[in-house]
């Protein structure tokens, strides 16, 4: 199944005629709406719970088996790259929505500000990478929570208000602010672990391998540890005090759970995903601009949470796959894509709002099925 | 299920299709690029562009005595940095594509430089006008064949100096575009003495409210406003200075000569001062038949202001890959030693960072509804006056 | 600052915090009726503008040229147009996800907000540039000192209060003003007493799209262009203004709008960078005032059931 679903990948990533790319494309959306029909996706989502680990193991092996394929091809494994750094801070924002309740429309602003620490720490200090990439987490988890603070009394829609607004200022403050470059950005400087520097292509014997494979493994390593830690949380004490929250945030008080606490618990940790996701794409990138950091780019993360199913690691997958590439390939539709693509939110939405492939309900004993 | 088979046919159909295309062609077929804002403010001068070169890659397909086939990749950067380097990338990271023409905008301009001086891509630079774009390293990848904003500021504070003028308030936007004028137009300013900056105001590129500025630069009562920013923003600034009342006149830079900024202001536009590098198009050396090859394409856009050079740019691409054939590096060789090679544009000269002189600059003023050289215009004889012209 | 200078700046801010307060009503009737926030709003402001538009280029090429005409015509069709267009909207969008999550509205209208403003970029020939918008209000203008009155201005400023006079009565003195304060207080009683809840709905959102609508055609004739981005920027400041003024509360909506434009021309007096950082400033009061006072300035009052 999941051999199927990989070749596929590769057949659409590597595809450049048009024409070939919307018959993958159509039959694609073919198979998934007959999956639908026929039940087939609720069996696929019971087996996906079922054997998580494998499914895994699985997954690691088909990303390591398409950037193979493509060794060469840098803007190819760019795309794979950004896939996986909009699934890290998405499963962010999963953690912060998905599991606490607590909305936020800054996502993008959050990403802005780990791209942004990486490019000042790169460029003015000599602190070693990867602890650039955690200070970039760390930094916008801290004002995450700063943020967080004024609204934690009140109902949903005043937290994202707040975001909204931080969202706002944030892209004008950067534009307006010299000091980080103003609305031409900032170069960043690529990676170098121990010496190894990222920017480089690897060179091995007669074949030359693009130098964001560097990028790839990286990015791929932060993706399975976010998943693990996402899922660690979720069947931990921890989650079940933040579902508790979500679902019903009077009758968690009435148990003793103090809401405020869970609640900026749940953003910090969220935010530092993010924070990580966005230092190390600044990185990949090489560039950083206020441009990229806006309320629209926000508005992306969200919908790809929505379309994928909230709560869930695997649908936030396929759904960061469709939001990224799909755009991306169907270059004749490029001016139109924003426009399809709000389209297509809002037909998941009044038809099937709980996404592509819902949470399922928690599973005590894991693989045990009543 | 049908799935298969069905994909099946696909393949086979593709992959016959492409054996019926590999064995109709005589020639190689070489892929060329040219990235421009396409959407956005200021696509007007991106479409111009792209159109431009296209009509060079057509005339080129068209002689028999070509030794390739040329296919032309277009990328559209919206005029944003962002934007810029994803498409610099993607355009850059393709091996079949050997070089480009690239850019209107400074602002994506400067952003990209480094892109394809990673990836060894050579480009042409047909319409940025921000000195540092080949100035601030020395890169062999990155040419330009129009030329800097530095020779047209020094134009316009000579030309407003000359008409007894004392007191200007700048507005510049808040990009490196917009603050290079203000840099480059100060500088020519205090050089020669005559006339006073009285404020400086910076703005946001996609601002829509000037009325704080405006409100402030009439307290300040200039006799001139500068504006060093693009067209959107200029049309803005013009129709909201006349909404409270402040009478100055309205200078502008390369960016305002645009035939958008006439059509979006109507009549208030008439007596606005812009100043552009290069001649007329219909004073170039190949205008006329620039401008004949053009009109017989039926293009939906006219070329607009650099148009001519967009062309020079993928003419230079062309002939370079004709010489040494579709290889980067050699492309990147050849074009390091470009002396006096013929163009539309007059003789193009690489110095050691790439760039093109352009000496001549031609001022505008708008009459009429159209742009026309200072020197004809009824402005310079004194038939009309600009406000508070002497 | 001299007395000319001031009058200047009080009446820009006057202008501005019109437009928004206009804005920001529409989000509080919407909520306040069906507990939605429409995100779409600012961008239905868009489409109406251009309606506007539209109509101005039908009419000239019809060859009436008599601007006042003009503009009635202008303004009764992009009101009439948009009050369908909200009417749809609640009808396919909003009432079918009521039991939904409250995000899955609030995305849904974000979302329909982008569709709104890509089509009238993409389909309107030539969207994608700012748009030259008629002139069609007097020229005439009155210089006392360093301030410029102008006759456009105070016309508009009339018309804007008196539209937000005429919704008050509508709301406080007419029987489907009862109506819908009804339906905004609490559905089930409402429907209780007989009254048409999906009627009420849609009629709520038609008034509120064709506020947005008038408030678009007021944006164009004060900055003289329209282009297809206004709606989003309006859409959000005038969502801000409404949160800071309270959700629900009409009064709330006009003081938010009110404030948030003389926060804004405060930025740019005081702040050194004119406007640069006015919307920084803007927005971080606005936080601020939110970690004072979250629901609002004039609360909201309201009851869970547990």
């Amino acid at each position: 199944m999941l051999a199927i679903a990989t070749v596929y990948l590769i057949a659409l990533l590597s595809a450049e005629k048009q024409i070939l790319i919307i018959a993958l494309l159509l039959a694609g959306i073919a198979v998934v709406i007959a999956a639908a029909w026929f039940g087939v996706l609720e069996g696929l989502g019971a087996t996906f719970a079922d054997h998580e680990n494998a499914l895994g193991g699985w997954a690691i092996i088909a990303a390591l088996a398409a950037a193979a394929y493509f060794y060469d091809n840098h803007f190819v494994l760019l795309l794979v790259i950004t896939v996986l750094l909009y699934s890290v801070a998405t499963l962010g924002l999963n953690v912060q929505f998905g599991y606490a309740g607590v909305l936020n429309f800054a996502g993008a602003s959050f990403f802005g500000i780990g791209a942004y620490t990486s490019a000042v720490l790169n460029t003015y200090t000599s602190l070693p990478h990867v602890l650039v990439l955690a200070a970039g987490g760390f930094l916008a988890a801290l004002a995450g929570s700063l943020l967080l603070f004024p609204v934690l009394r009140t109902r949903g829609h005043y937290a994202a208000v707040v975001t909204i607004a931080f969202a706002l200022l944030f892209k004008t403050f950067l534009e307006v602010n010299d000091v980080l470059g103003g609305p031409q950005g900032m170069q960043v400087k690529g990676m170098r672990i121990l010496g190894w520097s990222f920017n480089d292509n690897i060179e091995i014997g007669k074949i030359s391998l693009s130098f964001y494979m560097n990028y790839f493994v990286v990015g791929l390593l932060l993706l399975v540890g976010a998943i693990i830690l996402v899922r660690r949380l979720e069947r931990s004490w921890i989650g079940l005090n933040l579902d508790a929250l979500r679902l019903d945030e009077t009758a968690a008080n009435c148990f003793g759970l103090d809401i405020a606490r869970w609640k900026i618990t749940a953003f910090l940790i969220g935010n530092f995903l993010i924070g990580i996701a966005g230092a190390l794409f600044g990185m990949v990138g090489g560039f950083v601009a206020p441009n990229n950091y806006t309320f629209a780019d926000s508005l992306i993360l969200v919908s790809i949470l929505l379309l994928g199913g909230i709560g869930n690691p695997w649908g936030l997958i396929v759904a960061t796959i469709i939001v990224v590439v799909v755009p991306e390939k169907l270059q004749t539709i490029q001016e139109y894509r924003f426009l399809l693509y709000a389209l297509m939110v809002i037909a998941v939405l009044l038809f099937r709002p709980q996404g592509l492939l819902p949470r399922p309900v928690r599973r005590y004993f894991p693989g045990w099925r009543p | 299920m049908t799935r298969i088979p069905y994909r099946t046919a696909v393949c086979v159909a593709a992959i016959t299709f492409g054996f019926a295309a590999w064995t109709a062609d005589a020639k190689d077929k070489v892929k060329v690029g040219f990235i421009g804002p396409l959407t956005g403010g200021v696509s007007v001068n991106g479409l111009g562009g792209r159109n431009s070169a296209d009509l060079a890659v057509r005339l080129r397909n068209a002689e028999p005595k070509a030794k390739y086939e040329y296919e032309m990749v277009v990328l559209d950067d919206e005029c944003k940095p962002n934007v810029a380097v994803q498409v610099a990338t993607k355009m850059a990271a393709d091996k079949d594509i050997i070089a480009g023409a690239t850019h209107y905008c400074s602002v994506t301009a400067i952003a990209t430089v480094d892109t394809y001086h990673k990836f060894g891509f050579p480009v042409i630079v047909w319409g940025a006008v921000l000195p540092d774009i080949t100035y601030r390293n020395k890169y062999d990848e990155v040419h330009r064949v129009n030329g800097t904003m530095i020779n047209q500021n020094d134009a316009n504070a000579e030309l407003i100096s000359k008409l007894g003028y004392k007191t200007v308030a700048v507005i510049h936007d808040t990009t490196d575009y917009g603050k290079g004028h203000n840099e480059y137009f100060s500088k020519a300013l205090a050089r020669i003495g005559k006339v006073n900056v009285v404020g400086t105001f910076g703005v946001t590129s996609d601002q829509q409210d000037f009325t704080a500025e405006l409100t402030k630069i009439k307290a300040l009562n200039p006799d001139i406003i500068y504006f060093g920013g693009l067209t959107p923003i200029g049309v803005r600034i013009r129709s909201q200075m006349d909404k409270l009342g402040i009478k100055a006149v309205f200078d502008g830079t390369s960016g305002i000569v645009s035939d958008a900024y006439i059509q979006g202001l109507g009549p208030l536009a008439e007596g606005t001062l812009a100043f552009r590098e290069g001649a007329p198009t219909d004073k170039l050396p190949g205008g006329q038949f620039f401008m004949d090859k053009y009109n017989a394409q039926k293009y939906d856009n006219p070329p607009e202001a650099y148009g001519p050079f967009a062309f020079a740019a993928m003419e230079m691409i062309l002939d370079s890959i004709e010489k040494v054939g579709p290889d980067r590096k050699k492309v990147i060789a050849d074009l390091a030693d470009v002396k006096d090679r013929d163009s539309i544009v007059g003789k193009i000269t690489f110095d050691d960072h790439g760039q093109n002189t352009v000496p001549i600059i031609t001022k505008y003023v708008v009459q009429d509804g159209k742009f026309v050289e200072w020197d004809d215009s009824e402005y310079a004889s004194g038939k009309r006056k600009l406000p508070g012209q002497k | 600052m001299d007395a000319g200078l001031f009058a200047q700046y009080v009446m820009n801010g006057l202008m501005l915090g019109m437009m928004y307060a206009l804005v920001a009503v529409g989000f509080t009737l919407f909520f306040g009726v069906l507990d939605v926030i429409k995100f779409s709003h600012g961008d239905v402001l868009t489409v109406g503008a251009f309606t506007a538009l539209a109509a101005y280029a039908g009419l000239r090429a019809l060859g009436i040229n008599s601007e006042g005409f003009e503009l009635a015509v202008m303004l009764v069709l992009a009101t009439l147009a948009m009050a369908f267009l909200g009417m749809a909207i609640a009808r396919y969008l909003v009432m079918p996800l009521r039991s939904a999550p409250a995000l899955n509205t609030l995305l849904i209208t974000l979302m329909l907000g982008t569709v709104l403003r890509e089509s009238v970029r993409l389909f309107y020939p030539q969207g994608a540039n700012p748009k030259p918008f008629p002139a069609l209000l007097p020229r005439a203008s009155l210089d006392i000192g360093e301030f410029n009155l102008r006759l456009d201005n105070i016309l508009m400023l009339t018309a804007g209060v008196l539209v937000i006079v005429g919704l008050q009565y509508l709301l406080n003195r007419t029987k489907l003003g009862l109506a819908i304060r009804a339906v905004a207080q609490d559905e089930e009683t409402a429907r209780t007493m007989g009254i048409n809840f999906t009627a009420i709905v849609l009629i709520t959102f038609a008034i509120g799209s064709g506020l947005a609508a008038f408030a678009g055609v007021m944006n164009g004739l004060y900055y003289n262009e329209i282009n297809f981005g206004i709606g989003l920027y309006l859409g959000v400041i005038g969502f801000s203004a409404a949160i800071i003024g309270g959700l629900g509360s009409i009064y709330g909506a006009i003081l938010g709008g009110f404030l948030f434009a003389g926060l804004q021309t405060v930025g740019t007096v005081l702040l050194p960078f004119a406007s640069a950082y006015k919307d920084v400033f803007a927005f971080a009061v606005v936080i601020a005032i939110m970690a004072w006072r979250p629901t609002g300035l004039i609360q909201e009052k309201i009851s869970e059931r547990v």
